[in-house]
């Protein structure tokens, strides 16, 4: 910097050849047409493919706002980067940004060779956008560096096992492009170094170009574009339109959205490493799922009809679809905007909905909430002996809320509790509310397990249910409840509105009391956090308990309990349980409770306990038990 | 080969079953509507036998009202080829009420001639009425052998060989001919979902309706339905620990016959 400064004020400038032979302008003719066409000849195909794919029948560039707002963000300021990975993605900004800040300087480096030099490198303007240019040169050249370092040396597993050797010709190839630059401040006149330069330089942009089409550098070209155009919504699993689209079968389901994001796919491995199933040792790697699609739509083309599901990608097995938790990690954490829910649920809707998926428990779950309407294959009989035992009201369109219960808070004694003591609080605080008597599933694990006939089947009684009772405002437990009701159930009609009992007690907080004392870790389940960004209530709810501990990874990095994409009701694991991972990092806070706000959650922490706790576990509380115990404190000593 | 299933529309577990005002059958106002277990069994096993046999027709059959369609839907969505509907009033003479086993063994053999069937499946007794006698009669009518109580079948080069549960846990395996009926037992083989691609087939698959016979009069009658009385019985144990427990082991043991 201080370099640059001394330059620009001894009035050193870029050397810039005066001159250029007839030939040497014919030669810089040919080589640019030639890296140009060499460049569009490996692209083709490539557009081919994204265009040639199926178009998604549902997308919709509106709101364009929040899109100019997400490019501007993610794109430009590069937050995503940066945020989750700070130095690298700093780095990675930074050249990123230099590429921006030189563009002027590249386009007139290439215009000077065709005799038609644009830029005055004099004067005021003209010397600081140089020196301007000059420090990113900088900044550039040391972070691609770093990076190449990082790649080279470091060798972070999430790169992958094989070193990508086009990753170091293009690192070196932009260490050159910078180092060419600023050499020209030192060179003075000396015309042969000055000409030595402008075609080492120019070299670097026309060999660079042609490497970008079918490698991951493609991102340069596709990734603005592609966080641009994607999805709306969290997980937005496209309607199925007509009558032979089941999901992804096969190369002539995927979209022109899930090609383009293919193609985008910059294989930093982010997904992978935040993924709950690749990290405990399972057959499935988010990454490799997209560059699967990717290999192939370039093996087999758009419009296929060779199954994606165990075909010739190795990556796309149904073992590896079906181990997803939907967690949705991977999805947050891409910088270049690829969606991978769809992805991987879209796989699973094409192996359900064809029946191709046979799995002794996947198959007892859809027939329990075909006959039974619930997820645990339960008599409803039991919730209703369950909802008399309570005393619940039941609601008749005259109380304010409707408290949807879910299969957990009607069947499950753990979340029956958790119902119980909410209904308690809701109770104290003089809310009016009541129970639904007949209830079913929301649908949410057949959803997320790819079975649309028993999820639309569900959505549609849901629907209904509500409209028949009149309710105007429901609130739930549930984390997948509300998701599912919210979300999901718009391809069937709107629901009444829906809130988390977090959200609900937060909004609460100044009428509940507050206790001070024991430390208490909080832990984000996915469907609340990342799908529906609630964060701070349940910990404003947390810390008027005791004191809020956070664990290693919290927020919008929370580590799954295992549970979601209809998880709970599958299979012993392959490899290390998901829950016995996340409780071991809990219990590592040395927190005295763990408080979830997901019967879930709780459900799979309980049984995690029990085997990692060791002889002393913290307590599992959900946020709703741990307001009641404030509240019923005196009262329930009394009682006891 | 041809396998026709008999199935029959029972109301579901969870449903809401009163006693009609007559005091003689169900008020079906309430009620919703599913296949009846055994039968979605024996459906269960033709499809496996399908699937064996590399070629072979499903088609399934049911009496009763319009409202039987929905099940006879099911059993294409689940991958039966046809549907055959003996359709019966809703309710008033010649409805499924007014009519006794022999009666609707009668209406379903009718339309098993038709289809000149190899094999005849169906559960072996309704969730509902749990007589067990449709089936067998069914054989009788047609003058084919049968099996009850059925798990498993298996093809052989031009019969059958079936496992059939007898009591406390044993298996008894026959050897029979074909054209024959089975009576199958829940349990044998583990039932598929119904599918999304399934349910769309299903819309362009044939689903024919025949008309029933008029009712013969009943050889039996139905004098009153009423539900299962529970009892709720207590006894308290008395004596030292020991004894009780003693005691309670005994019980267990010789009465409630759990240990």
């Amino acid at each position: 910097m201080i370099l640059l400064l001394g330059v620009s004020m001894v009035g050193i400038s870029v050397a810039e050849p005066t001159s250029f032979s007839t030939a040497e302008r014919l030669l810089v003719v040919v080589m640019i047409a030639a890296s140009l066409g060499v460049f569009a000849w490996r692209s083709w195909p490539i557009a081919g493919n994204i265009l040639g794919s199926k178009k998604d029948a549902d997308f919709s560039l509106r709101p364009v706002g929040r899109r100019v707002w997400e490019f501007f963000w993610e794109v430009l300021c590069q937050s995503k980067v940066i945020r989750q990975r700070p130095l690298p993605g700093l780095a990675h900004a930074f050249v990123f940004w230099g590429f921006l800040a030189f563009a002027l300087v590249t386009l007139n480096h290439l215009a000077v060779g065709l005799g038609h030099g644009f830029l005055q490198y004099a004067g005021a303007v003209g010397t600081f956008y140089e020196v301007f240019a000059g420090v990113w040169a900088v900044l550039v050249a040391v972070s691609i560096a770093g990076l190449f370092v990082r790649r080279f040396v470091v060798r972070p597993r999430w790169l992958g096992e094989k070193v990508s050797v086009e990753s170091g010709v293009i690192a070196g190839l932009i260490f050159l492009l910078m180092v060419s630059y600023l050499a020209t401040f030192f060179v003075g006149d000396k015309g042969f170094a000055v000409r030595g330069l402008w075609w080492v330089h120019t070299m670097c942009l026309l060999v660079f170009l042609p490497i970008i089409p079918r490698t991951k550098h493609l991102h340069l070209v596709l990734s603005p574009l592609t966080v641009f155009l994607k999805r709306r919504e969290f997980s937005q699993l496209p309607k199925l339109e007509g009558d032979e689209d089941f999901g992804l079968v096969a190369g002539k389901d995927l979209t022109q959205v899930i090609a383009l994001q293919a193609y985008s796919c910059v294989e930093c491995g982010r997904c992978t490493e935040h993924c709950p199933a690749a990290s405990t040792g399972k057959v499935l790697n988010p990454k490799e799922i997209v560059l699967g699609v990717r290999s192939y739509l370039n093996a087999e083309g758009p419009g296929s009809e060779v199954a994606l599901l165990d075909g010739g990608q190795a990556a796309l097995s149904m073992e590896a679809a079906f181990e997803c938790t939907t967690c949705g990690a991977c999805e947050f954490q891409c910088p270049v905007g690829v969606q991978h829910l769809p992805v991987l649920i879209g796989l699973r809707r094409g192996a359900v909905n064809t029946g191709a998926w046979e799995d002794r428990y996947g198959t007892k779950l859809f027939l329990a909430l075909e006959k039974q309407g619930n997820s645990l294959g339960m008599s409803s009989m039991e919730r209703e002996k369950f909802i008399a035992k309570q005393g619940f009201p039941v609601f008749d369109g005259s109380q304010e809320y409707c408290l949807w219960l879910g299969c957990m808070g009607s069947y499950d004694p753990k979340g029956r509790e958790i119902v119980a003591d909410f209904a308690r609080v809701m109770q104290y605080l003089g809310t009016q509310f009541g129970v639904l008597s007949k209830e079913k599933c929301t649908g949410d694990p057949a959803r997320r397990l790819g079975n649309d006939l028993v999820f639309g089947d569900l959505a549609e009684q849901g629907l209904k249910t509500f409209a028949n009772a009149k309710v105007k405002k429901i609130v739930a437990i549930c984390p997948h409840c509300v998701r599912t009701i919210a979300t999901d159930w718009l391809e069937y009609g709107v629901a009444p509105e829906i809130e988390h009992h977090s959200e609900f007690m937060a909004r609460h907080a100044q009428l509940l009391p507050k206790q001070e004392g024991e430390s208490i870790v909080y832990h984000d389940p996915c469907y609340l956090g990342r799908y529906r960004e609630v964060y701070d209530e349940p910990r404003e709810v947390v810390a008027a308990a005791g004191t809020l501990v956070e664990a290693e990874r919290n927020r919008e990095r929370s580590f799954c309990c295992g549970a979601g994409g209809g998880l709970a009701f599958l299979g012993e694991e392959s490899g290390e349980r998901v829950s016995h991972v996340r409780a071991t990092e809990l219990m590592a806070t040395g927190a005295q409770t763990i408080g979830t706000a997901c019967p879930f959650c709780n459900s799979m922490f309980r049984d995690a306990l029990g085997a990692v706790g060791g002889e002393h576990p913290p307590q599992l509380l959900d946020i709703a038990q741990l307001t009641a115990r404030v509240l019923f404190k005196d009262a329930d000593q009394e009682h006891k | 080969m041809k396998i026709v299933v008999a199935v029959k529309q029972v109301p579901e577990r969870d449903a809401v079953v009163r006693v009609a005002a007559d005091g003689r059958g169900l008020d079906e106002r309430d009620v919703t509507w599913t296949m009846n277990e055994p039968d979605a069994y024996a459906l269960e096993e033709a499809l496996q036998l399908k699937e064996r046999a590399g070629e072979a027709e499903v088609v399934v059959l049911c009496a009763g009202p319009e409202r039987v369609q929905s099940t006879l839907r099911e059993a294409l969505a689940k991958g039966a080829d046809r549907a055959v509907h003996v359709v019966t009033p809703e309710s008033g003479a010649g409805s499924l009420g007014e009519r006794d086993s022999l009666d609707v063994a009668r209406l379903l053999a009718e339309a098993v001639k038709a289809e000149a069937a190899d094999l005849v499946l169906t559960g072996l007794q309704s969730d509902d009425l749990g007589a067990g006698q449709t089936g067998v009669v069914m054989a009788e009518l047609l003058g084919v052998p049968h099996a009850t109580l059925v798990l498993q079948v298996e093809l052989l080069g031009n019969g059958i060989k079936v496992k059939r549960e007898l009591e406390d846990g044993w298996m008894q395996q026959v050897e029979m001919p074909l054209p024959a009926l089975l009576t199958v037992q829940s349990g044998g083989n583990r039932l598929r979902y119904a599918t999304l691609m399934g349910i769309k087939r299903a819309r362009q698959k044939e689903m024919r309706e025949v008309s029933a016979a008029a009712a013969a009069k009943r050889v039996d009658e139905v004098v009153k339905v009423s539900p299962p009385t529970r009892v709720k019985r207590t006894e308290m144990l008395t004596g030292s620990a020991d004894e009780i427990a003693a005691t309670l082991v005994e019980r267990l043991r010789f009465e409630v016959k759990v240990l």
